[in-house]
């Protein structure tokens, strides 16, 4: 069932949706309100459960008094520790496709707690209100031990891990004597950089609403980016058989990697179906939806040396981050520095510092979106040193080759990224001097960094479909999680039958259809995209041979190396005025259906010989308010190599979205940390601030050319993280452009920049 | 959970209140989200049905914003620009969805230190108008907001009403809001002034206002003092110094330092002025 790769049709000749701008097919679904999410499927009898919180952060509950809860009319049970079904002793069985190394977290499962806010009970009614009311009642009590939850704290202590979690490889060894060459170094930066928490604050809550079918089976409508994901863990955690169990998860408002880990509703949800003989839905609420996975607070030290000539002589980039006491997540967040510049003393180093807090969990473009910054702006700020043009300093410092693993790329086409992003941005007329442009009260800066970001690729199955009524049928259990699976798919399918796009319906989500990874890294056109081109070649296959042995040979000798599929016909390439339509082929063969499934698998051996990456140039305009410290982004244009792009439309939509998020990064986006009680304060929307409309100026995508034969037989990259990666480090210089003063801790806030502002005019 | 009362005639919920304590909702916005996850134990007072407590107009000399005016009404209705301070206030209150629900007088009588339409109201001599089944009585707003979420209604009492007086000729006001973010946003710090000119071009009668920067926003009378008599130019707003602002208490929170939020209240006491000038 293994599909041989072959350079397809589709890469020489598009077909009739490869590379158009189309808008997404399941859009008239979403904005017609007909698209239903997880907390959406209702079914007759459905009861409610509401999770209770722990009030403190580490210790033990010494009591729980569930009476009062149980005598609100509507509440049904109240689970906890105490009284909760059998569950999975190994730790193995709690592991999901995301998992790093280490102990995952067990909802309910004895009297420890780990981590503020930690679910302590679930209480099930009949109604939603009960539920919550019956929660309010539940009357808990601890036995609090002492806690740390400050990085800056324990960052002494911090351990090296090691190869913790698939596609995050430890740092390479060091290179040369990078001590010696930065005391050498004529030109030097030595700074440290500060990020802060994240969290992924989709718009849609995580949800499950799972339905108790009359056999005694499950069917899970889970919030999810996998749902094998979710199926596979529910049946290891509970002890059920594959097929007692499906997961339905056709529409996600919305992850940025929340959903890459089965979260605890679904937990909840499960064990309370299971238990009940109903069916259950759990949903966090937003304050709960800061109780998981978070993106990782990250202290670096970045120390670069040059020559005069802006030749990069040595390169130290040193982080520390936040991980949980239970597992190891890592996020390697510096080997990207070492992989974008040539230099020839190099140490890359990256360590662990346990807290009491959830386990991290990636955010878009994890490790990246946080490294990337640091060695961006440490450019910067050599580049000024330098007195150097920041884009000819990176330049300067080129590399076709991957140092840290002394690899070519399969392909990078980063220099025309920077050459067609300054062209558009108008780069060439930046005055070098900061503070130099203004307009009135407002400072006007200009800054650059670039992005990367990795080319991944995981196996996967899909399954076409196609009737004699020319109707085509794709499957696979991937997940659209906003990004427009669906419309890509879709396009992919049809470029490659020669089809209409509306003749084709693509189906997702779902733990019944053939099998996909999690929908995460920006894999999924690479992924499921060569599983959809390849079961459809085998459809085209089939095609072609019926067409070959049809009675009166109206294509006449023609083998099906001569032939295409236009139009819905089948054709011959040398004379495409000679076609049959594709129900007459069908129907002369005698099937009313051709079915194929296939798996696409990598191509490892060559894949193993090249570093895969996407790369982007980044270009900020801000505007800062001399008074008051106010930074808004007039400007971006983002300039991205990513291969072939299936969609510009979709594709600009994931770039533009990285853009905005990252501009969150740069400027607002923080989740405050109270480290006397060891919970974040600011757990709701209106505290946590993500950028609004009027934050958000211009924003200018650029596809630069890339032809890559490596990557897969679409050589598509995939655009779902690349987006954000160089954006806040582009912002960040910018404001210093704009002002003179260097914030070294994200976000950029407006009382930071007037501080930098107020020291420089006391200077 | 207490009683529900939506009464359509302010008589009945006058009764209501004589009858004991009930929490008042008009547009909900502020009340809602501070009771997330808690009961409403006590009985409540919904007045949304009162018609009567709805409208905006100028009678007799004052602008009367009704107890249900939101602030998409006041952002819409056709008033002379001596408003438009206030006005240009209503469009940074939350978002237009929280405009369109969010009354000025809950606002007011939700008494936040950093309730946008208050600096307003302060710098346009408002009163507020507050009845109970003994009467009318009506206060000065800045008598009216004693503290953080404090206020001189008393528990028998609806307010009903703002009021605002008319001012002199070629009147006009202006509003600064600094958020962290451009919108959706609560406020670090803000400023309102409201001018009367001289016939002679100086500045006749002035009042400024900043809010969130204490526990209630406050005028500042002393640079009220000082910019009177002075010509109505684009230096008037230079003239402005940090000891005018000495009557401010600003604390330190996660929007920003007490130290900042004194620097950006001068500036935004500086723009309010400015923008007052420019309008000449
Ligand atoms: C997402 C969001 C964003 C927001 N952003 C802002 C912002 O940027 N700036 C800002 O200033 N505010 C903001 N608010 C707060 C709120 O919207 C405003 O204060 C609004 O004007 C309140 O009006 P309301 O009619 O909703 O008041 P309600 O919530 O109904 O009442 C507020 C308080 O006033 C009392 N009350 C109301 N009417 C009367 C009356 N007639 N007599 C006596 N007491 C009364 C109530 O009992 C309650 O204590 C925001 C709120 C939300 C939810």
């Amino acid at each position: 069932m293994i599909a041989k790769p072959a350079i397809p049709d589709v890469l020489r000749e598009p077909g009739p949706g490869i590379g158009k701008p189309l808008s997404r097919v399941d859009g008239p679904l979403k904005v017609t309100g007909q698209a239903r999410y997880a907390a959406e499927f209702n079914v007759p009898g459905l009861v409610h459960g509401y999770i209770v919180s722990s009030t403190i952060t580490k210790g033990r509950i010494t009591r729980i008094d569930t009476a009062a809860a149980l005598r609100r009319p509507g509440v049904l049970h109240v689970f906890t520790h105490e009284n909760r079904p059998h569950v999975a002793w190994f730790d193995r069985k709690w592991k999901d496709e995301d998992a790093p190394s280490g102990s995952p977290f067990r909802p309910l499962y004895d009297d420890r707690i780990v981590h503020a806010m930690q679910p302590v009970a679930l209480v099930v009614a009949e109604t939603f209100e009960a539920a919550r009311e019956g929660a309010r009642l539940v009357q808990v009590e601890y036995e609090a031990e002492p806690h740390e939850t400050d990085l800056a704290a324990r960052r002494h202590e911090a351990f090296t891990p090691g190869k913790e979690k698939g596609g995050f490889e430890p740092p390479p060894k060091p290179r040369g004597d990078p001590d010696r060459a930065l005391a050498e170094a004529a030109v030097k930066v030595d700074v440290e950089y500060v990020q802060p928490t994240e969290h992924h604050n989709p718009m849609e809550m995580h949800g499950s609403t799972v339905v108790y079918n009359d056999d005694g089976t499950l069917t899970v409508h889970d919030k999810t980016q996998g749902a094998p994901n979710s199926h596979s863990w529910v049946c290891s955690v509970f002890g059920l058989s594959k097929s007692a169990v499906r997961v339905i998860s056709p529409f996600v408002g919305g992850a940025f990697g929340s959903g890459l880990r089965p979260q605890h509703q679904l937990f909840m949800a499960v064990m309370a179906a299971l238990q009940l003989k109903r069916s259950v839905r759990v949903e966090l609420s937003r304050p709960q939806m800061f109780t998981f996975g978070h993106r990782p607070p990250t202290i670096q030290r970045v120390a670069l040396g040059a020559a005069p000539d802006g030749t990069l002589q040595a390169m130290i980039h040193e982080a520390v981050q936040e991980s949980s006491q239970f597992e190891n997540y890592v996020e390697i967040v510096v080997n990207w520095s070492g992989q974008q510049y040539r230099c020839d003393n190099v140490r890359l180093d990256y360590k662990l510092a346990r807290l009491d807090v959830f386990t991290p969990l990636d955010m878009r473009a994890p490790g990246a979106a946080t490294g990337v910054p640091a060695i961006e702006m440490a450019m910067d700020e050599l580049a000024h040193a330098l007195r150097m043009d920041p884009v000819e300093l990176r330049l300067r410092n080129y590399t076709d080759r991957d140092p840290n693993q002394d690899k070519p790329f399969s392909s990078k086409e980063l220099r025309a990224c920077f050459a067609q992003g300054a062209e558009r941005f108008g780069w060439s007329r930046r005055n070098p001097q900061p503070r130099s442009m203004r307009e009135g009260r407002q400072l006007i800066g200009w800054g650059v960094a670039s992005g990367v970001w990795d080319a991944m690729q995981g196996q996967a199955d899909a399954r076409a479909t196609l009737g004699i009524d020319g109707h085509l049928v794709v499957a696979s259990a991937t997940a659209d999680i906003g990004t427009g699976t669906y419309t890509v798919m879709s396009q992919i399918a049809a470029g490659t039958l020669g089809l209409p796009i509306g003749n084709v319906t693509f189906k997702l989500g779902d733990s019944a259809l053939p099998m996909a990874p999690i929908e995460g890294g920006s894999w999924t056109v690479s992924s499921v995209g060569s599983a959809v081109l390849a079961a459809c070649e085998r459809v085209r296959g089939r095609l072609y041979k019926l067409a070959a042995k049809m009675e009166g040979a109206p294509l006449g000798k023609a083998k099906p190396a001569d032939m295409v599929l236009t139009d819905g016909h089948v054709a011959l390439a040398a004379d495409p005025a000679r076609r049959v339509p594709i129900a007459e082929v069908m129907r002369s063969g005698g099937v009313l259906a051709i079915e194929e499934e296939a798996r696409s698998v990598p191509y490892y051996v060559k894949r193993a010989q090249h570093t895969l990456a996407t790369h982007s140039a980044v270009f900020a305009e801000v505007r800062v308010d001399e008074d008051l410290g106010t930074v808004q982004v007039s400007r971006i244009v983002s300039a991205v190599a990513a291969g072939r792009i299936i969609n510009p439309k979709t594709a600009g939509s994931q770039v533009m979205g990285g853009v905005v998020m990252g501009i969150g990064m740069a400027l607002e986006e923080e989740t405050f940390m109270d480290h006397g009680l060891g919970r974040y304060m600011n757990h709701d929307l209106a505290e946590y601030h993500v950028p609004v409309n009027a934050d958000i100026g211009s924003i200018d995508v650029i596809f630069v050319d890339e032809h890559d034969e490596v990557v897969n037989p679409l050589g598509a990259k995939g655009v779902g993280e690349i987006g954000i990666v160089g954006v806040p480090a582009a912002i960040a210089n910018a404001v210093f452009h704009a002002t003179g003063v260097r914030v070294r801790e994200l976000p950029i806030t407006l009382d930071k920049v007037l501080a930098g502002l107020s020291r420089r005019s006391a200077a | 959970m207490g009683r529900y009362h939506r009464p359509l005639a302010l008589a009945d919920a006058l009764a209501t209140l004589a009858g004991g304590p009930a929490t008042v909702v008009a547009g909900g916005t502020d009340v809602f989200p501070a009771r997330l996850g808690r009961p409403f134990a006590e009985d409540v007072l919904d007045i949304t049905g009162i018609t009567a407590l709805k409208g905006i107009g100028l009678d007799g000399g004052w602008l009367r914003i009704g107890a249900l005016a939101t602030w998409s009404e006041l952002a819409q209705a056709p008033l002379p620009p001596w408003l438009d301070g206030i006005r240009r206030a209503a469009r940074e209150v939350g978002g237009v969805q929280i405009q369109n629900a969010g009354t000025v007088v809950g606002n007011l009588c939700n008494a936040s230190p950093a309730a946008d339409g208050v600096p307003s109201l302060l710098a346009l001599d408002a009163e507020v108008e507050l009845a109970s089944s003994a009467g009318l009585r009506r206060i000065p707003v800045a008598e009216f907001v004693l503290g953080n979420r404090r206020t001189a209604r008393r528990p028998e009492e609806l307010a009903t009403a703002l009021l605002i007086p008319e001012p002199g000729p070629g009147a006009r006001s202006s509003f600064e809001k600094l958020g962290a973010r451009r919108y959706l946003v609560i406020s670090i710090a803000m400023a309102a002034a409201v001018l009367e000119p001289a016939a002679d071009g100086t500045v006749g009668r002035i009042r400024v206002a900043v809010g969130a920067c204490g526990p209630v926003a406050r005028r500042l009378p002393a640079l009220e003092a000082a910019l009177r008599g002075l010509p109505l130019g684009p230096d008037l707003a230079g003239t402005v110094t940090p000891a005018h602002l000495d009557g401010l208490s600003p604390i330190d929170d996660v929007r920003g330092t007490a130290e900042y939020r004194r620097e950006a209240a001068l500036v935004l006491v500086r723009r309010a002025i400015r923008t007052l000038t420019e309008q000449a």
